[in-house]
């Protein structure tokens, strides 16, 4: 109420205050602490929008919600404490995504200044569009951990959120999860395909069985040795036309077999492994996976230790230490009772939907991805690991969503008070720099990326695309939508005046199923592509190539020139065409969009934001591979180097601190993670977790 | 190297409520440092704004227990910062109001409230306790408090936001903790590309802090430090015209008399330094607690209070000051050449 308050503020800042309106994106860990900075400081009218609701591992840090308050709307109780704490503002809260097209425009246009607290990269960049559009100031803001980061987006004076390409995120091809599995989030990954074909929203391309149409395993070399041996185990196994094993229907089957854990477990961990091993191609430069038989590992008690069902209850066991494989076993079955049991009592057409804070399906996501990389001897992980891995977890803490609320609502001061130029972006950090500095401020505004793909006066993007093998439902479910951001594109092919993708319904149903080369769409054309929600028109200049195995169908790049150096090196890979289990990168959204349900893909973020948990993981050697293709790829692609002129000179930093260019992508770590069946994010290293006197150049 | 191993807290593995409620702090800095905060009782001694953003996020964390100790009233300017205390208990002890707020963060901390003065407080009250922040005292009380925890060898802290403005203090006398360093390892055989990968290798460092009398008899005209003060900016010398402003009045600016309060403000800098050093814009913003610069200082001090308590990551020796019109942040190390 300091407004309320003669003499605290300056008078000029306290006329600003009360006549002030402003919208807050997220009640989240961020949002919760600017909600209370806001109604403390008297700002009379705010609005707050969240579609979240609130989860036991929130009250760590998200403090205006309680015990009693798990499960009811963030937005809702947020409004509901903080009124406690000021009952004379006025909160309007919105329990709905910020992506609905109830917001349009005109709903922007409405504030004085936006804040967003949000915590993933969709909703983010709609927030950008939208606040670009209305021309309203918008102040973004993410946490990760220890590191934090504030900063000004105001058109035409600063740089927008989609100025500097955030970092690509990592996948995995659909070959690697099915067939050649070489890290433990490979294992993750499969085992999450596993629960939703027995329990969850069943999806195509989230096959678990052994990929026969791996084009490596069909070399020439194939067929002078391991050919008649493929037939002949092909007699065995039905195949479909895909090049599947027809398991005809992995979840009737699993059903018909009753749930026998030692039945399934010999499907999964015996008999596909065994028609692995005679893909022998794939097996030549790598290590083959051993077959695991039930009755076998029941016996094997490889740490010693007597598996019992109370040995599991012990908490810190069950959640921090490598399973042996029998314990393994036994949680598998375990799970496989409790999952089926509920599955079961769900009317037809149901399914589950895998949580990772529900315990069965969390502890059987950890057990299959442990027998797979026991298997394939990569190295096995702890619940409490599988569980960052699998539900994308990024760790916070309430201290430092505190600092970075309370930057954003000074800066908040600032906008108010016109004094953009001393708005420049913050960056929060465990360790001080050089200069000694906690919370460094940049020198100068950075200016607009006059390339930008959104903020620039003629928008356009080049996007390399194997034209021959994408389809056009692909071309905007993939990539407008969930690459580009788009929420409901319209796509014109110019030249010959064909309306190629139509935001109404059934208009342009027919070419849908279409390869974009069928459409006339190849190499060197220019497609206009527009979404009027977002106001936003964007020309994609079409480059063909051709995939390779594991290589993703497309990649967007800002400019020609970035094509060219990047060479071949793809940043998001997706598996060959055919039978699409591709892995394409993931939308974090707890707050986010409705695009996961359109997403049927193994969806792995790479986010530099998890790389703590990364480091601490590296117990047996696997992680560490991990860390080095992750690293690997950011000299890669890393587009954060390839940041805009700033608006005076000098906007080069140190190397010390440059590193703080890479927070831009940070997310408010709360709820970073959408549960949603189908996603994965894997962890990326991040320089900027690491010591600042300690950085090493990766190249 | 795994160090403190014979100091780790056995056989006090955290329950599964506590596994659930922490995952996300233990996810950052471990089991270990979640293990020792359980144990660790903080006394917060001042409970303004910035005291509530403190006992806020010690409690979060997870720490045994908290005891607030404040024997002023609360009042209408607590409520620009001090959201602990509701509106109803305006008249009421500041520590007793806040009680309930507090314990509803987290029950699983033990939350007590003592409404007697700082100043009755002996030795052996504050060597009940493994850290102590005392905020909104004179230097002479600061003083006495910081000897009293060195000879019982117990953590301090001191703290202060005025307006937006505010910094911490930190006395740890002899400290040691655990820093996580990152490396890059070659992993390539000889005859590859080189390929590298990061490792984290813990190490034990020890530090050395001295007493809150080394800020008080800081010169801050000194030509070495006038020399520092363009590239720092000029918060340390904000900090010392409102100490002598609380020294001289036994109180802080108020917003009531704020154009009088302004003027003396002006009239302590040129007696104690040059008016050049500190521009008169930075009175503006001196009154009550402003919310989010609370929450900033808050903050870091209840970070730093965590890093002590779980002795995981360096400490910041030994001043922590935050300058709200760049929003910078910065330590200076007063006292330690």
């Amino acid at each position: 109420m300091a407004a309320a308050l003669n003499g605290v503020f300056p008078s000029t800042l306290q006329e600003n205050v009360q006549k002030s309106k402003i919208l807050v994106v997220g009640a989240g860990g961020i949002g919760c602490e600017i909600l209370k900075n806001l109604v403390l400081s008297g700002f009379p009218d705010i609005e707050i929008i969240d579609l979240d609701t609130i989860d036991l591992s929130n009250l760590n840090r998200q403090f205006l919600f309680h015990r009693e308050h798990v499960g009811k709307s963030k937005a809702q109780v947020a409004r509901e404490s903080a009124l406690q704490f000021n009952p004379d503002v006025n909160i309007k809260a919105y329990h709905d995504s910020i992506l609905s097209t109830d917001y349009g425009v005109s709903f922007f246009k409405k504030f004085d200044i936006v804040l967003n607290a949000l915590d993933n990269r969709a909703a983010r960049n709609h927030v950008n569009r939208m606040c670009l559009h209305a021309e309203v100031p918008l102040i973004e803001s993410g946490t990760a951990g220890y590191n934090g980061q504030v900063e000004l987006i105001k058109k035409g004076l600063t740089q927008c959120y989609e100025c500097t390409p955030k970092a690509k995120q990592k996948t995995f091809p659909g070959c690697t999860i099915r067939n050649t599995p070489s890290e433990p989030i490979h294992c993750i990954v499969w085992a999450k395909h596993l629960f939703n074909q027995l329990f969850g929203e069943s999806v195509e391309d989230e096959d678990i069985s052994p990929d026969m149409a791996d084009p490596e395993a069909n070399t020439v070399d194939a067929e002078e040795k391991g050919e008649s041996e493929d037939k002949e185990v092909a007699k065995t196994i039905p195949e479909t036309e895909t090049g599947n094993v027809a398991r005809v229907n992995t979840r009737q089957w699993a059903k018909d077999s009753s749930y026998d854990a030692a039945t399934l477990f010999n499907k999964f961990f015996f008999d596909d492994i065994n028609y692995l091993l005679s893909m022998a191609n794939l097996w030549k430069e790598r290590k083959a996976p051993t077959p695991l038989k039930w009755d076998n590992v029941l016996l094997k008690q490889d740490n010693g230790e007597g598996v019992t069902a109370e040995g599991l209850k012990d908490t810190t066991k069950h959640y921090h230490k490598v399973w042996s494989l029998a314990e393994c076993a036994t949680v598998f079955a375990d799970c496989l009772k409790k999952l089926s049991a509920s599955f079961l009592k769900l009317d037809d057409g149901e399914s589950l939907v895998w949580d990772k804070d529900d315990q069965p399906a969390m502890d059987f996501v950890a057990a299959c991805a442990n027998i797979r990389a026991y298997i394939f001897e990569i190295g096995r992980k702890s619940r409490f690991e599988v569980k960052s891995m699998a539900g994308n977890i990024i760790p916070a803490i309430a201290t430092t969503n505190a600092i970075t609320a309370g930057v954003v609502v000074l800066q908040t001061f600032k906008v108010l008070q016109g004094q953009l130029d001393k708005c420049k972006s913050v960056y929060m950090r465990l360790r001080q720099n050089p200069r000694q500095q906690l919370l460094v401020p940049e020198k100068f505004l950075t200016a607009p990326n006059p390339n930008c793909i959104v903020c620039s006066s003629e928008p356009a993007v080049h996007i390399r695309i194997d034209t021959k093998r994408m389809r056009i439902k692909d071309f905007r479910d993939e990539v407008l939508i969930k690459t580009l951001n788009m929420v409901n594109p319209d796509v014109v092919e110019p030249n010959k005046g064909i309306v190629v993708i139509s935001s109404e319904e059934g208009e342009t149903e027919c070419n849908e199923e279409k390869l974009m080369s069928e459409m006339g769409i190849v190499d060197g054309v220019v497609l206009k592509c527009d979404d009027f929600f977002q106001n936003y028109e964007l020309e994609v200049i079409v480059i063909h190539f051709d995939a390779e195995r594991d290589e993703a169908l497309f990649e967007v790049a800002s400019d020609s020139s970035q094509i060219k150096q990047k060479g071949s090196e793809p940043a998001v890979k997706e598996s060959n065409g055919k039978q699409p289990t591709k892995s394409t990168e993931e939308d974090d959204s707890a707050d986010g969009p409705s695009t996961s349900k359109k997403s049927r893909a193994t969806e792995v973020v790479e986010d530099d934001d998890d790389d703590l948990c990364l480091i601490e993981d590296d117990e047996d050697g696997n992680a560490e591979e991990k860390v080095v293709a992750a690293t690997d790829k950011l000299s890669v692609s890393s587009p954060v180097k390839e940041s805009p002129p700033p608006l005076q000179g000098g906007g080069k930093r140190k190397p010390s601190e440059t590193i703080d260019d890479d927070i831009t992508e940070i997310k408010d770590s709360d709820d970073e993670e959408d549960d949603g069946p189908t996603q994965i994010k894997r962890m990326r290293t991040d320089i900027s977790n690491v010591s600042s006197n300690e950085v090493i150049n990766i190249d | 190297m795994d160090v403190d191993k014979n100091e780790s807290v056995n056989g006090v593995e955290l329950t599964e409520a506590e596994n659930e409620l922490y995952d996300r702090q233990i996810r950052l800095w471990g089991l270990e440092s979640q293990k020792r905060l359980r144990t660790a009782k903080i006394l917060v001694a001042g409970l303004g704004g910035i005291g509530a953003e403190v006992t806020k996020n010690i409690i979060l964390s997870g720490v045994h227990s908290v005891k607030l100790l404040d024997e002023n009233i609360v009042t209408e300017e607590d409520f620009c910062a001090q959201f602990l205390a509701p509106r109803a208990a305006i008249g009421k002890n500041r520590a007793e109001a806040s009680i309930e707020r507090a314990r509803s963060l987290n029950p699983m901390v033990e939350i007590s409230a003592d409404i007697e003065s700082l100043s009755t407080k002996e030795a052996d009250y504050f060597a009940n306790f493994d850290v102590v922040v005392v905020i909104g005292a004179s230097n002479s009380e600061l003083l006495r408090v910081n000897n009293i925890c060195r000879e019982k060898q117990v953590k301090f802290f001191a703290g202060d936001v005025w307006g937006m403005f505010g910094y911490c203090f930190a006395d740890l006398q002899e400290h040691s903790f655990v820093e996580d360093v990152a490396k890059h390892k070659v992993i390539s055989k000889p005859n590859e590309k080189v390929k590298t990968e990061l490792v984290t290798a813990s190490i034990q460092r020890t530090l050395n802090f001295p007493s809150f009398g080394a800020v008080v008899d800081f010169d801050i005209n000194s030509p070495a430090y006038q020399k520092k003060l363009k590239r720092t900016g000029p918060a340390l010398i904000l900090l010392r015209v409102l100490q002598e402003f609380r020294e001289a009045f036994n109180r802080d600016p108020c917003y009531k008399t704020r154009d009088a309060d302004i003027s003396e403000l002006k009239r302590i800098r040129n007696e104690i330094t040059s008016a050049s050093s500190l521009s008169d814009e930075y009175f503006e913003n001196v009154f009550a607690q402003v919310s989010p610069a609370a929450a900033v200082v808050g903050g870091v001090l209840a970070q730093e209070i965590i890093k002590v308590v779980s002795k995981k990551e360096a400490p910041h020796c030994n001043v922590f000051l935050f300058d709200p019109d760049t929003c910078c942040g910065f330590v200076e190390t007063i006292g330690l050449n």
